[in-house]
């Protein structure tokens, strides 16, 4: 697959709210791999391998509470079972779906913020650009985790705090787009927003299923009140 | 606990459903209408259950803090500002409340 410098570069910039906000919240895992008895190696190694934000604190908070090995790899598993159906959406847009190299680029990469900006991009997708979106958001990720694990103690608590909130304030800003594009995109997301909040707070479901349950249902009536031109179907 | 066969575990446990998808493209656009369709939608049902209720309850007694962050971010959008601008103005917003009500 050819290099595209352009695409890299888009893909990079598109990126850089994301590595925002991983960088923020890895300094969060960092900080907890630490206080949790692994090594810098360790912690640093998990982000590495894993790149995934709310798995790898199941990971850890399930280590912290004592839980046998196998109960930990499939809670990780269930929570991580959405990306099933991201990874299948984001698929149906490559560009160039024959690349082998491309689509392990790609399946590594489709995290929850990627796999938003780049379903969002409104055209077809190049590796080029991803590979930027990815990279970048990668970067984020595992440098923080190693500067958290290093000097989490070190940020007043209040800027940890506010932190946080970039990661929702992008899925907020893609949100705002698209409903400013077509205000169904509101209804879908409310759905959704009040399922899972439904679930979590009042039912306690765990947080994998929950999301799964609420995505999926929103999905259905997503399909149901966009018309075929609208939901981009050819 | 061996840590690294738990860290290797899990970036498995991670990864293949991430990957898997890729190399069964083939079939995956032969499936019925609806269903594709619904592929299409999944962004926009992520993006609801991807923010509520978690960006509330991250702040615990403070929620508040990340609703008006999420409410800024969500406004400069739908004027057409850049994520950027939206990120920014969260940021202080939330920084603000947190502020404002943490004395």
């Amino acid at each position: 697959m050819a290099i595209s410098c352009k695409e890299l570069r888009e893909g990079v910039k598109d990126g850089f709210p994301i590595f925002l906000g991983y960088f923020t919240t890895a300094l969060a895992f960092g900080l907890l791999t630490r206080t949790s008895g692994f090594s810098f190696v360790e912690g640093v190694l998990t982000s590495a391998v894993t790149f995934a934000g709310s798995g790898q604190f199941l990971m850890m908070n399930l280590y912290n509470a004592g839980s046998l090995f196998l109960s930990i790899v499939v809670s990780v598993f269930f929570i991580n079972s959405r990306y099933i159906f991201m990874a299948s959406s984001l698929s149906q847009r490559l560009l160039d779906p024959s690349s082998i190299s491309g689509r392990l680029m790609c399946g590594f990469g489709t995290v929850d913020e990627v796999f938003t900006v780049a379903s969002f991009k409104g055209r077809k997708l190049s590796y080029s650009y991803m590979a930027g979106l990815i990279f970048i958001s990668y970067i984020g990720w595992v440098s923080g985790t190693a500067l958290g694990f290093a000097a989490g103690t070190i940020l007043p608590e209040v800027v940890q705090k506010a932190a946080v909130i970039t990661v929702y304030a992008m899925f907020a800003s893609l949100l705002g787009s698209e409903a400013g594009r077509n205000a169904k995109a509101l209804l879908v997301a409310a759905l959704s927003a009040l399922l899972n909040s439904l679930f979590i707070l009042v039912l306690h479901l765990s947080t994998g299923l929950s999301f799964l349950i609420s995505m999926i249902a929103a999905t259905i009536f997503g399909a149901l009140i966009y018309t075929d031109k609208e939901a981009g179907l050819e | 606990m061996n840590k690294l066969l738990l860290i290797f575990s899990c970036s498995l446990a991670t990864l293949l459903p991430r990957i898997i998808p890729y190399f069964a493209s083939r079939y995956l656009s032969r499936l019925p209408r609806f269903i594709r369709k619904c592929m299409l939608l999944l962004p926009v049902a992520a993006l609801g259950a991807l923010i509520f209720p978690l960006a509330l309850t991250d702040f615990g007694a403070m929620w508040y803090a990340g609703l008006a962050g999420v409410f800024a971010a969500f406004l400069v959008s739908l004027f057409r500002g850049p994520m950027i601008l939206s990120i920014v103005v969260a940021l202080v917003s939330t920084t603000g409340m947190l502020l404002a009500f943490s004395a």
